[in-house]
């Protein structure tokens, strides 16, 4: 008790204090991104900031992390409430519409479009504005098994039985192919042969392991599947098209997966952590995950079982070519800042060559331009296959940057999963899912 | 006795209730004000300081909400399956195991640990107790039966769900009924003893109706808490797949947040808190009566 | 025969209760190596490498001062919570007043959602100044614990023999005056009993924290989670567990050692009965 009197008096002094001294002491917050290389790369670019000279005292920057659970949810009630809790805050490509009322347009460095390219710039704009710097992009990796896909493409006998399996649950027999040619059906074969329910032989026990829970990013990782086969929100004239022949495909494919067991039993409850566990026990073949994985499945600390086997890819392709939905994390400008000369400032040196290397060099997952990336290629292979994927086979649907589009990932989350989990017919699904989105993005 | 109860100055109890008729008026009078406004306004996050009176629609928007009629039978049914079980399970072992507990009451402890950990951990534990390659659960039951089964998936996730709750709260009741069977006063049952009545007679026309006030208590907490589940639920499975475990607190959460729907989650709100209301002051005027007809 | 079934229910009970933190407990001393090739409840080489993780990250991470503002919060909203509720549960009890309305109305308040309430009290928390400290914190957790401690102090007072009190009228005290020096003392165990449940779910309170602080008042519930990344990183289950371990160590020591005064308490009250 009496410590925590002590404690008490000592904060209560430094409060006072700080009271006194008022805004000398004023410096910029910026609310981050809490817990993974994000943030790691952030606190390196701030404190590199700060050790410039021609930053003054009261335009240092000073962090802020919020928890990862809940924290849009919270931002939103921040931003909405007024806070001055921080001057320049993070900032995620689906969810800069619904932020932007409470946000302020920045402007960048001279250098940002050299650095970042103009498809990553608008990752972060709003009805052609720029609200932030794209920091970090989150796209899809096929992550394999290459150990058992090399062994799989030599042998003629599992040739013959992946055919077998191919033609009895996708009614066509198909070969094993490497997965840069793969197709979703390739995929779907793959897992089906890799699972012991459907192949007793398997060395695994499951084929893929899919992120089902009701939850909004589990949505994009699904995304990429009907995306595909031609699938999109809405069309130019923002008529909903979620009814479709491409979605119908890519909600059907996962739900053979799940049903034929190809993917853990629990998969409806997985979610990031869990799928990256299910993969690292070595007891499945393949998967499709976030960029932000890749660390950790290939880390022989981390993940022994598999650290070494393991090869990443860009997700299968369709009839209408090979995708990955992407989105940019950023930082932008809050309205109400009380520093706001100061937060500026920092966005624009945040937005220029040097502090994007410095970011790059410290576990940042920044799109470059394939002429910057080649500077931190040593360091980051990684980095120059995100660039390239981002490129080639990135996009973002058709309102997916709209005030409504996180909602719009909500519903698709109750009702798809509504579906994987036998709830309720395909065409209830689309019919659900398509009346849902026309209210949301109309 | 209550003529000198009534006889003492009205006021004076009034006085004493003061500080927290103010304390609530402040901490929630205002809230609810602003609630019952935004209730029937069209309210944004972007107008949320100057809502528009729009009338009933969001009430309207609730009503013929599938998921919110999901969702309340979700939390009827939680709530009703968790307090029985609760309380009939706390209310053996508190009977059962009372001589043991009498003579070292550490065992008390060790039964009671589950309350003091926070239910959004336990949720979290459960995730990781359960995670088919990470969790002993799924490892013992591969390794020894070869067997992989669903705790998760959609015709399993309400059982258990159902356990995870009751495993943790089964010791309040336990604890509760403990309390007041070491309350019973020892001259009654020994006298009914010397009378000759066998153990099972004394239980249940001795003990157990003297425990009866405390029996209703526990049910009717742990139904409240049942009923109003968020934390745990919230964190090992969310809303289930297609909302299929989304209880009333999940539900308003989820379209408060996640859909920005804060006109609807506040009509929601006020629907369980009116409903809510009603039951509860229903209950307390049965009670009233039939103790009046007693006396 | 019938004490050796008694161990068992009592070992089976204990067992499938404590289930999960037993769980946590073990993978909290497993290194990430041994955590993907061994579920099971056995640590083969178990490790302190999580918990060296848990306290020495602390430039952000800083557990102590979540630990600290935990304490600090939980106490204001436990013993704010009982010093209104036991003049009001008197009233109540005694002279009837808020029988009909208040009673319900804050028992009724536990069967809501508190989430209802935050945007509201978000924003009269940012008039007053009181977002992102203990003060505010405290507050909030006074209106959780306050429909439990009434309905623990009204049961406890309405038990008591109205004899007490008309024997201290009868001597000319005031009700302020019994409350204080008669109906308190003999009301120990319940106001102990409704203290230590106010404590235990202020501590655990975790939505009320995540809403209203950002750094300087947050608590270990919400500052536990700062350790783990539920979408986006990878989840380090051992450094996770340990957190989960630390986070709740402090309310079930609490528990612990005031179980022991609770249930002396009780003894008492029962003789007196």
């Amino acid at each position: 008790m009496i410590f925590a009197k002590m404690r008490k008096g000592g904060l209560l002094a430094v409060a006072i204090a700080s009271l006194l001294a008022g805004p000398a002491f004023a410096k910029v917050t910026v609310l981050g991104w809490p817990g993974g290389p994000e943030e790691t790369a952030l606190r390196a670019a701030a404190d590199a900031y700060n050790a410039k000279a021609d930053v003054s005292a009261e335009n240092k920057v000073e962090l802020l992390f919020f928890n990862r659970d809940g924290f849009w949810d919270k931002l939103q009630a921040d931003l909405a409430a007024g806070s001055k809790a921080f001057d320049a805050n993070l900032l995620a490509t689906y969810s800069i519409g619904r932020y932007a009322p409470f946000m302020e347009p920045v402007e960048l460095s001279e250098e940002a479009k050299d650095v970042y390219g103009d498809s990553v710039l608008t990752t972060m704009q709003y009805e052609g504005k720029q609200y932030g710097v794209p920091t970090d992009l989150s796209l899809h990796f096929m992550y394999y098994r290459k150990d058992l896909i090399d062994a799989l493409l030599k042998d003629d006998a599992a040739k013959a039985k992946f055919a077998e399996i191919s033609e009895k649950h996708l009614g066509k027999k198909l070969e094993p192919k490497n997965p840069d040619e793969w197709t979703w059906d390739d995929y779907a074969a793959t897992a089906l042969y890799f699972t012991q329910a459907v192949n007793p032989d398997s060395p695994t026990r499951y084929g893929t392991v899919l992120q089902l829970k009701n939850l909004l990013f589990n949505m994009m990782v699904f995304q990429s599947l009907p995306r595909a086969y031609g699938g999109n929100w809405m069309d130019a004239d923002g008529k909903i098209t979620v009814s479709s022949d491409a979605y119908r495909k890519g909600l059907e494919t996962y739900k053979l997966l799940y049903d034929a067991g190809a993917t853990p039993r629990d998969s409806l409850s997985y979610e990031f952590a869990e799928a990256n566990a299910a993969y690292a026990s070595g007891q499945v073949a393949a998967m499709v995950q976030w960029n932000a994985a890749a660390s950790d499945l290939t880390s022989k600390e981390k993940s022994p079982a598999v650290a070494e086997t393991t090869a990443t890819m860009a997700p299968p392709g369709g009839p209408e070519g090979r995708f990955t939905h992407i989105h940019g994390l950023g930082f932008g400008l809050n309205k109400n800042a009380e520093n706001k000369e100061g937060a500026k400032a920092f966005i624009k040196w945040l937005s220029s060559k040097e502090a994007a290397l410095i970011y790059a060099k410290n576990s940042g997952a920044p799109a470059l331009t394939a002429e910057v990336v080649k500077e931190v290629a040593a360091e980051r292979p990684d980095l120059v296959q995100l660039g390239e994927f981002a490129s080639k086979y990135g996009y973002v649907m058709n309102g997916g940057t709209s005030a409504k589009a996180l909602s719009v990932y909500e519903l698709q989350a109750k009702e798809f999963t509504g579906y994987w989990s036998g709830q309720q017919s395909l065409d209830d699904t689309l019919k659900n899912t398509e009346k849902g989105m026309a209210e949301l993005l109309k | 006795m209550t003529t000198l109860t009534q006889r003492a100055p009205f006021s004076e109890f009034k006085q004493l209730a003061t500080p927290l008729v103010l304390f609530l008026l402040v901490f929630l009078g205002f809230p609810a004000i602003v609630n019952l406004v935004y209730s029937v306004s069209d309210v944004t996050f972007e107008n949320l300081r100057h809502p528009q009176v729009s009338g009933f629609a969001n009430f309207a928007s609730v009503w013929n909400d599938a998921s919110f009629w999901q969702a309340s039978w979700f939390s009827l049914r939680f709530g009703l399956l968790t307090a029985l079980l609760e309380c009939a399970l706390g209310l053996f072992l508190a009977i059962f195991l009372s001589p043991l507990i009498e003579r070292r009451s550490w065992l008390m402890a060790i039964l009671m640990l589950p309350l003091m950990v926070a239910p959004a951990l336990v949720g979290l534990m459960y995730r990781l107790v359960l995670h088919e390659f990470v969790g002993p659960v799924p490892y013992y039951l591969w390794t020894w039966f070869g067997a992989s089964f669903s705790f998760l998936g959609p015709a399993s996730a309400f059982w258990t769900l159902i356990v995870v709750e009751t495993l943790q709260w089964t010791p309040f009741a336990l604890l509760l009924f403990y309390m007041a069977y070491q309350a019973i006063p020892k001259e009654i049952v020994e006298a009914s003893a010397m009378d000759g009545a066998r153990y099972r007679h004394r239980l249940w026309y001795i003990e157990l109706p003297l425990m009866a006030p405390t029996i209703v208590v526990a049910l009717l907490i742990r139904f409240i808490d049942g009923f109003r589940v968020f934390d745990n639920v919230y964190v090992l499975t969310g809303s289930g797949p297609g909302g299929s475990t989304a209880s009333l607190s999940i539900y308003i959460y989820e379209a408060f947040f996640k859909q920005g729907a804060i006109g609807k989650a506040v009509a929601a709100s006020v629907i369980l808190f009116v409903v809510s209301f009603a039951v509860l002051y229903g209950l307390n005027y049965l009670a009233n009566r039939r103790k009046g007809a007693i006396r | 025969m019938i004490t050796a079934l008694r161990w068992l229910v009592f070992g089976v009970a204990a067992f499938a209760m404590n289930f999960p933190i037993l769980v946590t407990l073990a993978t909290s001393f497993k290194s990430a190596r041994e955590l993907s090739t061994n579920p099971g409840l056995w640590v083969n080489a178990p490790t302190l490498e999580n918990y060296s993780a848990v306290f020495t990250v602390s430039d952000r991470l800083n557990i102590f001062l979540y630990l600290f503002n935990s304490i600090v919060v939980a106490l204001l909203g436990t013993g704010l919570a009982v010093a209104l509720a036991l003049p009001a549960a008197y009233s109540i009890a005694r002279g009837k007043v808020g029988e009909r309305m208040l009673l319900p109305f804050i028992v009724n308040l536990r069967a809501v959602p508190l989430i209802i309430f935050a945007i509201p009290l978000y924003m009269m928390f940012q008039w007053l100044g009181l977002l992102d400290t203990r003060l505010g914190l405290g507050l909030i957790l006074t209106i959780v614990n306050l429909p439990l401690a009434l309905v623990i102090l009204v049961n406890a007072i309405r038990d008591l023999p109205g004899e007490i009190d008309e024997a201290a009228l009868m001597d000319g005290a005031g009700r302020k005056q019994i409350l204080i020096s008669v109906i308190a003392p003999v009301c120990r165990p319940a106001i102990v009993t409704s203290l230590i449940f106010g404590f235990i779910t202020a501590w655990n309170e975790f939505l009320f924290g995540l809403m209203l602080t950002t750094s300087k008042a947050v608590p270990i519930t919400v500052g536990a989670s700062f350790f783990f990344a539920a979408s986006g990183g990878g989840v380090q289950w051992g450094v996770a567990s340990a957190v989960m371990v630390v986070g709740a160590l402090p309310p079930v020591l609490l528990g612990l050692i005031m179980y022991r005064q609770i249930s002396g308490s009780m003894t008492a009250g029962a003789v007196k009965g």
